[in-house]
């Protein structure tokens, strides 16, 4: 990275872990929805890498949120697992649902979008039903929450929200990473010219799958953080479409093309939905997001913010991600 | 190097392939002949993996590749052009030669990647986006650039030459007499230009409604008379 | 024993006859645009309100309602259109998003209006029980089943005898070959997405007459719709008529030998087998 952005980037993770929790905390209510945001975020960046790397459209990213929710609680609640074991864990086993989704992968681009869907859908009622493992419809409560360390309380909201920032930060970090590597090469290539990618080697299908692993990683890594901060899970919440749909209408606001778009338009939808869409319309406040995203696809598909502040393009080769 | 064996392939009611046994040895030319839908570019398509066949085998130094796909038989060392040039969008010439580099034959060599970008003519145009700035000609060279970049023991070349201008194309086959002396790799090339290719290959085989019929040096092919029976219509576009 | 299996695989049939319906809808509109319309769960989801609201309202029976049901909806089929009509570029992706976003409207939409309670007829007309040797059911599944054959078969007929169908398989298959032979995609394309809602207008009345709806039921019916199109494999329209019979027997078997929870799990479990097992499908072609 070029000096100057270094000292950007760098001013920015400073503000981000000491000014703002300086400035907001003492404001919970602040917080709480920022942390929310930051959770959307976090999905919306994973769905935006499956999207931009991947090449792959998905309706369902909460089938891996849910499955990354009730992992981890359980592997906390029932096998003892501390917390920062269960995370990442939690993440590998929405990896493995994603296993499943694999051979949804034949299917053409709209197809593949509604099998997970599909897979959201299945994902849920075998959660619904599998009361011996997962309490069923009543849910589990009291999932334990993040502990005490070195006097600091991680449960707290402050707390929350620098574990929920680092996880949002390091999946940044990683998509960058992958993007600027050779497979990220290839991964654009496979866009618009698989066939010749292959004829030079590339196994463009390993490659789309190992994407949707870490997209779904990612996801079921957010899940497995809301639920120990939520402290409580029930299969409806926990597979609710607006896992699905806040972090899309995020990442098309932000930008998907970008990495930190995703982020930052969760945090403007987020807090536009709490704050705006839910007082003028608290039953359908998701009319207001539907319709947005509505108005995004037709007049500026490749997001709000990028139109909104003016941010040039460098050269035709990097347009995209 | 390369032996296809009693290769048949069927697209719905057309038999593409019936039959057809080839061989190549290592370091050879071979140019393949024949009127259009003679099943050239079909046999292109069962060699590197993009077409099944339905009978028949292909085997790569002595290996069966039937269950092989593309890019596990472009990793083996056979590369191939496509007739309508494919290059990798979204990235530039060099970032083409750079993915075929790593996924083709395992790593990045700058150095390589110099000598494939001069030896076919690349070097000015190598931050060029791939897909939009490149002309015919420059198209067609990076296509071969890729399959070099693979650092392949075997070259299929699709009809290469076809669409270029006069000068292009002599330009071209000196450019590809030069690489295959350089590298010894086997080629094997699908032309319709009968002066290009008997310039060119020391052998020729003629394919027509998707078996052999010919297979020699070009003077005894193109004087065999069911070579020139089958090319009588086709003879005015050679 | 067999008795029960044959009362399941009958209901299964009734029950297929309109999934049928709402499949083909989808199947339509995606040949023509190679568009999957996420909003159409939706549409049959509204067809149903209109039918709640004609029978709460104005005390009429459901099939009185079906006239109000097919302007209501094929109006918002139009409009959907429209919207995609626009759409710059990337149409087969950016056209998800788009409809996705109309599904989450109407959705929501009917939620406030209806509030989420879970309706379904009150004519007992409808709901009474019709007796055909050991099998029964209710008078408004053979109403429909019955309705659904004649939609299938002008369909059908209009696919195959009419310019208009003939027109819309042109575009299908060869959008710019049929652009030179005069044909006008774009109203052939409005013409699917009317046709897609005529049918779903239908469904939603049928299921309204038999069934229970609920403002969530639009994401289920889509979900279901595209898992018969798997089940068809791609590009086959009477691959889609057997895949929903297939589900709508797979439901009802469940229904009757398992549990009523397990129902939409079942179908789901089909899904995954057909994907697993038959990526093609039951009638699709090989992609090449």
């Amino acid at each position: 990275m070029r000096p100057d952005r270094r000292l950007v980037v760098a001013a920015t993770c400073v503000a981000l872990y000491v000014a703002v929790p300086v400035l907001c905390a003492s404001n919970l209510y602040l917080m709480s929805m920022i942390v929310a945001a930051l959770t959307i975020g976090g999905i919306a960046l994973a769905w935006a890498l499956l999207g931009n790397l991947g090449g792959l459209v998905s309706f369902g990213h909460a089938a891996f949120f849910g499955v990354g929710s009730y992992a981890s609680a359980l592997l906390v609640m029932k096998a003892g697992w501390p917390i920062a074991a269960a995370l990442p864990a939690a993440g590998m086993v929405a990896v493995l649902s994603a296993v499943l989704v694999l051979p949804a992968l034949r299917l053409r681009g709209a197809y593949f979008a509604l099998a997970v869907l599909a897979y959201a859908h299945i994902f849920r009622i075998v959660t619904t039903e599998w009361t011996s493992l997962t309490n069923g419809a009543k849910g589990l409560s009291n999932i334990p929450r993040f502990p005490l360390i070195a006097g600091f309380d991680f449960a707290s909201k402050t707390g929350a929200y620098l574990i929920v920032l680092t996880l949002v930060l390091a999946f940044a970090l990683i998509y960058a990473r992958i993007r600027s590597s050779h497979y990220g090469l290839a991964l654009r290539a496979m866009h618009e010219s698989e066939a010749a990618t292959r004829a030079v080697g590339v196994n463009s299908t390993l490659l789309k799958a190992m994407m949707l692993f870490v997209s779904a990683f990612m996801t079921g890594v957010m899940g497995a953080f809301n639920a120990h901060y939520i402290n409580f899970l029930e299969p409806d919440y926990a597979f609710s479409g607006l896992w699905t749909m806040l972090p899309i209408v995020a990442a098309i606001f932000g930008g998907y093309r970008t990495i930190t778009g995703p982020i930052v338009g969760a945090v403007v939808v987020y807090l536009a939905d709490q704050l705006v869409f839910k007082e003028v319309m608290p039953v359908g406040h998701q009319i207001i997001l539907g319709a947005l995203l509505g108005l995004m696809i037709l007049r500026a598909p490749d997001g709000l913010l990028p139109l909104l502040t003016f941010r040039r393009r460098t050269g035709t080769i990097l347009r995209h991600a | 190097m390369l032996e296809i064996a009693d290769l048949g392939v069927r697209f719905g009611g057309l038999q593409a392939l019936d039959g057809v046994s080839v061989g190549v040895r290592e370091g050879e030319i071979v140019g393949i002949v024949g009127p259009n839908g003679a099943g050239k570019t079909t046999l292109f398509n069962a060699i590197s993996g993009m077409v099944r066949p339905q009978r028949g085998v292909v085997r790569f130094g002595g290996r069966d590749l039937s269950r092989l796909r593309e890019y596990e038989r472009a990793r083996l060392g056979i590369g191939r052009t496509f007739q309508i040039p494919q290059p990798m969008h979204e990235l530039t010439v060099a970032q083409n030669v750079t993915v075929a580099q790593r996924f083709g034959a395992g790593r990045i060599d700058a150095a390589h990647a110099e000598e494939v970008l001069r030896a076919t003519g690349l070097l000015a145009k190598r931050d060029a986006d791939a897909a939009r700035e490149l002309s015919l000609s420059e198209l067609k060279a990076l296509e071969v650039a890729k399959a070099l970049a693979m650092r392949p023991k075997l070259l299929l070349l699709d009809e290469v030459l076809a669409g270029l201008e006069t000068t292009a194309k002599r330009t071209f086959a000196r450019m590809l007499a030069e690489i295959h002396q350089r590298l010894s790799l086997a080629l094997v090339v699908i032309e319709h230009d009968i002066e290009a290719i008997s310039a060119l290959c020391p052998r020729v085989v003629v394919l027509d409604f998707g078996k052999v019929i010919a297979d020699g040096t070009p003077a005894e092919v193109f004087n065999h008379p069911a070579v020139i029976a089958s090319y009588m219509g086709a003879r005015a576009h050679a | 024993m067999t008795e029960l299996t044959l009362q399941a695989l009958w209901s299964g049939v009734l029950l297929g006859s309109s999934y049928a319906l709402i499949a083909l809808g989808l199947a339509v509109v995606f040949g023509t645009m190679h568009v999957i319309n996420l909003a159409h769960g939706e549409l049959v989801v509204l067809a149903a309100y209109v039918a709640y609201t004609c029978e709460s309202q104005l005390g009429l029976n459901p099939l009185l309602a079906i006239p109000a049901a097919v302007i209501v909806v094929c109006a918002a089929a139009a409009l959907t259109y429209l919207c995609v009509d626009r759409i710059a570029k990337d149409r087969e992706l950016n056209s998800l998003l788009l409809t996705y976003g109309i599904a989450v409207m109407l959705t929501n939409g009917v939620l406030m209006l209806f509030k989420a309670d879970i309706r379904s007829t009150k004519s007992t007309w409808l709901t009474d029980a019709v007796v055909m040797g050991p099998l029964f059911s209710m008078r408004s599944e053979i109403v429909f089943f019955i309705v659904a054959l004649a939609l299938m078969a002008l369909l059908w007929w209009w696919l195959t005898r009419t310019w208009s169908g003939r027109a819309l398989r042109a575009v299908a298959s060869n959008r710019d070959a049929a652009r030179l032979m005069g044909i006008e995609p774009r109203r052939i394309e409005l013409a699917s997405f009317v046709v897609a809602g005529l049918l779903a207008a239908f469904a939603g009345v049928a299921i309204y007459s038999f069934g229970v709806v609920s403002p969530s039921l639009g994401t289920t019916l889509t979900v279901k719709a595209f898992v018969i199109t798997v089940l068809a494999g791609m590009g086959s329209i009477p691959g889609v008529l057997v895949g929903a019979l297939l589900l709508g027997i797979v439901e009802t078997m469940t229904t009757t030998f398992g549990s009523s929870a397990l129902q939409e799990l079942a179908g789901m479990v089909l899904f995954l087998v057909v994907l697993f097992v038959m990526p093609n499908g039951l009638f699709g072609r090989a992609r090449t």
